[in-house]
This record gives structure tokens, sequence and C-alpha cells, in this order.
């Protein structure tokens, strides 16, 4: 089957326009442009399809640039104090993990010595560590990680 | 210094930037990209009315999702990315156009919105400044979304083609593709219109 040159070539042309030749397609491309007019017609059809895309000139809200810097501010603001809250919850569940591992310690190691210091018995000097120290910071350390769940709970209703 | 050389130190100066949430470099770039933004968009929805709303959240969005660029390539194909698929979403949840409708595919690989028939003066008609802008700018409302973007990408842009590629998320091949059938619609449109006056 016979291929028609010029087809070939118009496709040549689309590429080349579209940037996705190579040095070899345009070395045969400006070879054949030399000797035909209807493909240098072709060409100059599609420049003038890309000038004309160069001719449009859009009008832009002069008051744009200052709501967008406007909103970029507010969002800037909302981010630094998201930011700023969740390092707050970072670092008070890990003093709140710090207060139940030493905790836990204190009341295993130093139990019987506060015990026998006080004159009360070594469990209830446990019960009562576990009680005032070990049991809040677990719960502290528990509760910091829903804090962010909450109060978006909270903003929700209101 | 190389152009080469003097993009990458200005991308990696902007991905810093974007990491610090520097609100002096986001000025900067809003200043020096805002027009070729709006234009973008306005190719891309083929409307001028929901252009500013969409101009506002793309520079927030690049605010919150800064981080994510590197700075290894240009900060135009990452700019426009996030216009594009602001846009697409924008336009998939459109009240007065059905989505089904939207979607409707032909022999592209993507499935992309297309454009919704507005009722507005076409935004390319009051921005023709020459003669061959002015013979254009009916057919550019009729034209796909997806050849109008690619065509302003590559030619007004001057994003190169595996940078368009990057925009639109698809392969070379494809965006080759629709450039020629791009060009080849407007070429026969422009002719038409040539032969009529």
């Amino acid at each position: 089957m016979k291929t028609d040159p010029h087809a070939t070539i118009r496709d040549l042309i689309d590429k080349t326009l579209a940037g996705g030749a190579s040095p070899e397609d345009d070395q045969s491309l400006q070879e054949h442009l030399a000797a035909c007019a209807q493909c240098q017609e072709y060409l100059s059809a599609g420049n003038r399809v890309i000038a004309g895309l160069g001719g449009f000139s859009f009008d832009v809200d002069p008051g744009l640039e200052g709501k967008v810097l406007r909103s970029l501010r507010v969002r800037a603001q909302q981010l630094e104090t998201a930011q700023s809250n969740r390092r707050r919850i970072v670092w008070g569940c890990v003093a709140a993990l710090v207060l139940l591992i030493t905790g836990s310690w204190v009341a295993l190691e130093f139990g019987n010595l506060i015990a026998a210091e006080l004159n009360l018995p070594p469990m209830q000097v446990q019960r009562l560590l576990l009680l005032l120290w070990v049991v809040p910071s677990l719960c502290l350390s528990l509760l910091f990680p829903v804090l962010p769940l909450l109060s978006r709970r909270e903003e929700r209703f209101l | 210094m190389t152009s080469v050389g003097r993009v990458s130190s200005d991308s990696q100066q902007i991905a810093r930037g974007l990491r610090e949430r520097d609100i002096a470099l986001l000025h900067a770039l809003v200043e020096q990209y805002q027009y070729r933004l709006v234009r973008y968009l306005i190719y891309l929805l083929g409307r001028r009315d929901e252009v500013d709303d969409l101009v506002q959240e793309t520079w927030v969005r690049v605010l919150e999702r800064g981080r994510s660029y590197d700075g290894r390539s240009r900060f135009e194909p990452w700019l426009f990315a996030i216009a594009r698929n602001l846009t697409i979403d924008h336009m998939r949840t459109r009240k007065t156009w059905s989505l089904d409708t939207a979607l409707d595919t032909d022999d592209e690989e993507e499935q992309v919105p297309r454009s919704p028939a507005s009722l507005d003066p076409s935004p390319f008609v009051l921005a023709a400044r020459t003669e061959d802008a002015q013979r254009l700018a009916q057919s550019m409302q009729t034209l796909d979304f997806i050849y109008r973007e690619v065509l302003v990408l590559r030619f007004q842009e001057d994003l190169s083609l595996q940078e368009v590629a990057t925009v639109i998320g698809a392969p070379v091949s494809t965006v080759a593709s629709r450039i020629y059938r791009g060009l080849q619609t407007l070429r026969s449109l422009l002719d038409g219109a040539k032969h009529e006056n």
C-alpha cells in the first residue's frame, strides 16, 4: 500500500510544532518543505494558530492579589495555630508517658522503702502511689491523643 | 550561571520558602504567577466568572501543600497541577450540570469533565487582541478543555512535553496526540472562518 508523502509530512509538521520531533525528523521536514508549497501552507497555518493563541490578553481584577494575600495570611495563621496545638499535644503526651513510667518505677522500687519509713504496709503505699500518680498519668497519656477529636466535635456542635 | 542552574537554585529557594511557609515569598510568587494562573484557569474552564475563586483556592493549597514541592523541577508545572486538580474537583461538584454527562468519555484514556455550556460571553472573544485571535475565539469555546489546556501549557506557558505530562498526569504520547488534535481542530476552524470572510 502506498502512503501519501504529504500526509506523513503533515504529521511531522504537527510533531515539530508540538516540540516532539527529532533532529532527523526536522532535517527531512526541511528538505520536503523546500520543494512543497502545499506543506508550507500547512505549516504556516499551524504557526498562525499558535500565534493566534498568543493574541488573547485577559484582564485580571486588580483587587484579586489583595484578596489572595489576605486569605493566605488567615490560612497561614490557622495552620500555625493548628501546628502549635499539635506540638503541645505531642509534648503533653510525652510528659504523661514519662510520668507514667517514672510512677510505675517508683511504686515498684521505692514502695517498700517509703512504707518502712512511714510505718505503713507496703501494699497500701503501692496502692496509694498507683492511685495518685500512675493512674492519673495513664489517663493523661490516653487523653492527649483524643483531645483534637474532642475539640473538632465541639466545633461541629457550635 | 547556566539557565538550568538558575532554575534549579530558584526552585530550591522556592521549595525552602514553601517549607517554612514564608508569606513574603508567597507574595512574590503571587505577583509573578498571577496572570499566568488566571490565563491557565480561563483556558481550562472556558469561562471567567469562577476563575478568581479558584485562583485564591490554588494559592491557599500552595501554602498548605508547600512541603510536598521538593524543588527538583520547575515551580510552574507543580503550580498548574494544583490549579488543575482543584478545577477538576470544582467542575465535578458543580451543581448546574450532570456528572454523568460531564464524564462522557470518547477515546481518551483519562476521564476528565467537559466544560459546561455557558450563557456568558466567551472570555476568548473578549480577550482577543489580534486578527488571528479573533478568528480563533469562537473555536476556543467549542474546543474540549483537554485540548485547550495542553495548547496553553505548551504554547503559552512554554512547558516541555514532559512537564505538560506531569501537570495533566498523562503519558507524553497522550500529551503529544492532544496537541496534534487541538492544533488540527483549530487549524481547520481557522481556515473555515477565513474562507467565510
